[in-house]
């Protein structure tokens, strides 16, 4: 299958990636390489095939209640950006004030 | 005793820094590892320095994944497999590099800067747990954590001459093992010695409240020790010796081999017909799972953030991910992302599915048809030279040929030196049934016994 910068583009946006220009084309080789390589998967008449379990087959559900997981740091430890209890963002762009 | 035990694991760990194998270690974390120890007393690994994958959280040492998006991240909890290792009186000796969130399988796509195998720095150590293998093959420690979501510790222990074990997926809690395939992410162990991977398997396994993927069992026993190998039947799967394969790779196999006849062991041929599927159906679950479990790094909650050139919300996201995430990191969550994209999913994501129910289906039954274990080759070469397989995606790729299928299927696996070719180590993988664990590990010991890991085959 063909990949084009404008694929690649398009695939970024919905993957929240930014990637320069200038980047464009090689990604786009690259990907087009793995897509053309994973193509070669023979076809298996997907049928009910499509439910794969590893792991026990049956997963419990654990008894209800509370039991936290004690932290060793809070949670502003780790925040890039931390105010009044809340971590801190930009606006979304037409909405609201600027921060 | 514990003091010199200390400056003995700092001396190794300052002596072996050209292997750029650690990404973290203190004196000051050392010395509460050593505090630890004594509180503990007599444990199964009493003493015992273990490095433990970047991948896996610890609360005293950073957790980067390898990544500059997690620069400067330190884990308010500690995994499961830490909290039993330190309760066994192990001692956490340092966090070791790997593969950028542990995608690669040459530890080349560390952003802190490649892995050196010990034995020839110009070689790489295998991946994505390249730096736990290095450290345990370079006598830094004895025994050390990897991960293995698609042969990330087979591969690199063949690679250096060690011993590695995958687990049968949910044998060991994932909790703290920061995710990437959820599917197939197995905590797995590295030892000199088989009885060293073992021990550590051991303490690690067992069910997990935690992730509720682990199965309800105690943990592992693998004590069990055979004297003879009568009344075992081993299978050689056709699919893992092509024509092709390297001759080295092969001779050693055929010795290894014929150490399990001459131990008593039924040799059979059998087929694994979907064992050519493997690669390309993982390249396309292992993207998928990435992708979605990689949506979590957004630069709000913890990790770098990068302010994008908007200045609004979104563009923080696409500036954050898009410089914090590297090459090989980038192109699966775009992978990722496309096959599970509108229009593609029949595509690729249910054929993949449907090839890994295939795959399965060949692991049942080759085991339910009479075989207790598959043995074949851990990797198509031995260890390549660093930037060899850059350039090509899917040449790397293609070094886990022989590891992937157990990863799919979710069965255990594990890879130990079966002697050298060229000089440089070959790795022989067995693979069980799922649960499968204990005597894998007992044949895996007596083959062990019989084997010169280190003389050149032929």
């Amino acid at each position: 299958m063909k990949i084009g910068t404008g694929d690649v583009r398009h695939i970024a946006t919905l993957a929240e990636l930014e990637i320069s220009e200038a980047e464009l084309p090689s990604l786009a080789a690259d990907m087009e390489r793995i897509v053309t390589f994973v193509e070669q998967l023979p076809d298996i008449p997907v049928g009910d095939r499509t439910s794969v379990t590893v792991g026990p087959s049956a997963l419990r559900l654990r008894e209800d209640v509370v039991d936290p997981v004690p932290l060793a740091r809070p949670p502003e430890a780790n925040a890039p950006a931390w105010r009044d209890g809340f971590f801190v963002v930009p606006a979304l762009d037409g909405l609201g004030e600027d921060e | 005793m514990m003091a010199s035990a200390v400056a003995g694991l700092v001396e190794r760990l300052e002596s072996s820094a050209h292997l750029n194998a650690t990404l973290a270690w203190s004196h000051a974390a050392l010395e509460g590892e050593a505090a630890n120890v004594r509180s503990v007393g007599a444990g199964p690994l009493s003493s015992m320095p273990i490095a433990v994958k970047d991948n896996i959280v610890t609360t005293t040492l950073p957790t980067t994944c390898a990544s500059r998006i997690l620069e400067g991240y330190v884990s308010p909890y500690e995994a499961t497999v830490v909290t039993r290792l330190r309760a066994a009186g192990a001692l956490i000796a340092c966090k070791a590099n790997l593969d950028e969130f542990a995608m690669g399988s040459s530890t080349e796509h560390s952003a802190y800067g490649r892995v050196h195998h010990p034995l020839d720095p110009d070689l790489v150590p295998g991946g994505s747990s390249g730096g736990s293998a290095a450290l345990v093959a370079a006598d830094v420690v004895p025994a050390a954590l990897g991960s293995e979501t698609g042969g990330s510790v087979r591969q690199p222990a063949a690679f250096c001459g060690i011993v590695g074990i995958k687990p049968t997926y949910g044998r060991v809690s994932r909790h703290g093992l920061v995710s990437f395939g959820s599917s197939l992410d197995c905590v797995s162990p590295f030892g000199r010695t088989v009885d060293d991977a073992a021990r550590v398997l051991e303490v690690i396994s067992g069910h997990d409240p935690r992730d509720v993927t682990t199965h309800a069992l105690p943990p592992l026993d693998a004590s069990e020790h055979l004297h003879r190998l009568d009344g075992i039947t081993i299978g050689l799967p056709a699919e893992y010796f092509p024509d092709d394969l390297d001759p080295g790779i092969r001779a050693a196999c055929e010795l290894g081999v014929a150490r399990l006849r001459e131990q008593g062991a039924t040799i059979r041929r059998v087929s694994l017909p979907h064992t050519g599927a493997a690669v390309p159906a993982y390249y396309i679950v292992n993207p998928a799972e990435a992708a979605a479990n990689l949506a979590r790094y957004d630069g709000v909650r913890y990790g770098t953030r990068q302010i994008g050139d908007a200045g609004d919300l979104r563009a923080l996201y696409r500036a954050t991910r898009g410089r914090g995430f590297g090459p090989e990191v980038r192109r699966r969550i775009l992978v990722g992302t496309f096959a599970l994209s509108a229009g593609y999913t029949d595509r690729y994501y249910a054929r993949a599915q449907a090839a890994r129910r295939c795959i399965i289906d060949d692991f049942t039954s080759v085991f339910a048809d009479g075989v207790d274990l598959l043995f074949t080759p851990t990797t198509p070469t031995t260890a390549f030279r660093a930037g060899e397989k850059l350039a090509d995606p899917v040449q790397m790729y293609l070094a886990d040929v022989f590891v992937c299928p157990a990863s799919l299927a979710g069965v255990p696996a594990m890879s130990l030196p079966l002697g050298r070719s060229g000089g440089l180590p070959v790795g022989g993988q067995l693979i069980g049934p799922s649960l499968g664990e204990a005597r894998m590990i007992a044949v895996a010991r007596l083959l062990e016994s019989v084997l010169d890991a280190t003389a050149e085959v032929r």
